[in-house]
């Protein structure tokens, strides 16, 4: 913040969405939005880093030489691997009866230049590559060749609009053969992979541009972007 | 009472109680509100920033407020309970005394509470993160992580150790970033 490098920790819950202040500062944070809420800083936002969710088997093919957090080893036991069946069963303090989706449903959330948009996780694992249009800007969503990664691009090339799809789907009638995972554009016909490269055709070498998304929970998500939109198709 | 069947010696005593009862009432109320003062500074942001429950966004406010006010406040508040309690301790009788040192208690619990971060004895905090090479890690393919990349570092966090610990600062790629999940 500033040049100044700020120390964060767990300080509190505000609507099943943590508080974290800074050591350095006494400031109150708001988790998912990274502004500051209480405190000196009061009206600052952090810088929100490109980040992935992703499984360990396909990280590991990206990043060979990456690093993995070590588990505390007196905290093992409270590690709890399938979280999401727990947490999915717990209560929640704010709902929004008014929408189409329930608060525990899980959706990829994203903002393009201030305009939200939310994406029911079931719907995008149906539909992806899912193309959408966001504030103007063409979106690509992808889910990873494990079935549980995702990652939205913004889909450009060389400042073109294209489309993405799979290239299994064009031949899943065609041939018993798998072919392996990748997606092809319209314009160019070249492969791509899930970091979003083009890894053969004209396009080869190119990188498409991320986009920063969130899963979450429907009630959460809601509650920090009143004016979302909800993704249909 | 008829006060003219008293000797003045004896008049005079009584004054003096009544006017030490007086000033004995008026400590105590200042005791009493000393002792709500430290003990509201703790409880009712604790009370408030509970799980599973609705944060209105005023409340809210309220409770910052009082939490970030709070280890000054229960000091200062919580010496003057001290200081009151001992001026009220040899004008009551034993049943007062216990309550005093009843209040004495609950006042010390909250200016102690209001400098702990109890939160953070739920989730334990990760002091001096270790990473492994990817290699050496023997987390299951199909565990999901949190991925950032800064350069050629590139790290992972896996969600079911995020859940837990909540938040990481660390530096990838000579960036300084907080991870939360």
């Amino acid at each position: 913040m500033n040049g100044r490098v700020l120390h964060f920790y767990l300080a509190g819950i505000n609507n099943q969405n943590f508080l974290m202040r800074d050591r350095e500062t006494g400031t109150w944070w708001q988790q998912i939005t990274g502004k500051a809420i209480y405190g000196p800083l009061r009206g600052a936002a952090l810088d929100l880093v490109l980040s992935d969710e992703l499984t360990f088997g396909e990280w590991r093919t990206e990043f060979p030489s990456g690093q993995v957090l070590a588990p505390v080893a007196k905290y093992t036991k409270e590690y709890e691997p399938n979280w999401e069946p727990d947490v999915a069963k717990l209560p929640v303090v704010i709902s929004f009866p008014g929408t189409e989706l329930k608060s525990r449903d899980v959706v990829i959330g994203l903002t393009v230049g201030g305009a939200a948009r939310a994406y029911p996780w079931e719907t995008f694992v149906k539909q992806s590559p899912v193309v959408d249009r966001v504030n103007g800007t063409p979106l690509l969503l992808v889910l990873g060749p494990d079935g549980k990664s995702f990652r939205v691009f913004v889909s450009r090339i060389d400042g073109h609009d294209a489309e993405f799809f799979l290239q299994g789907d064009e031949t899943a009638n065609t041939s018993t053969e798998k072919k392996p995972w990748a997606l092809l554009d319209s314009t160019t016909a070249s492969q791509w992979n899930f970091q979003g490269c083009a890894t053969s055709g004209p396009a080869q070498g190119k990188c498409l541009d991320r986009i920063p998304a969130l899963k979450d929970y429907w009630f959460d998500w809601r509650n920090y972007h009143p004016d979302t939109t909800i993704y249909k198709r | 009472m008829n006060t003219s069947s008293l000797s003045e010696h004896e008049f005079r005593g009584q004054l003096a109680d009544q006017t030490n009862r007086r000033s004995s009432r008026w400590i105590w109320i200042l005791f009493l509100l000393c002792a709500l003062a430290t003990t509201g500074l703790f409880f009712i942001p604790a009370f408030i920033i509970r799980p599973f429950r609705y944060q209105a966004p005023r409340a809210l406010f309220v409770a910052m407020d009082l939490r970030q006010r709070a280890p000054l406040g229960t000091l200062i508040a919580g010496a003057a309970c001290f200081a009151l309690a001992f001026a009220l301790w040899k004008t009551v009788g034993l049943w007062r005394k216990g309550l005093l040192v009843l209040i004495l208690l609950v006042v010390t619990f909250s200016a102690v509470m209001a400098r702990q971060n109890y939160f953070e004895w739920m989730f334990h905090p990760i002091a001096g993160a270790q990473f492994f090479a990817q290699s050496e890690s023997k987390l299951d393919p199909k565990e999901m992580i949190m991925a950032v990349r800064f350069a050629s570092d590139a790290r992972a966090y896996p969600i079911s150790q995020m859940a837990y610990h909540h938040v990481l600062n660390d530096v990838v790629g000579g960036v300084p970033i907080t991870v939360t999940y």
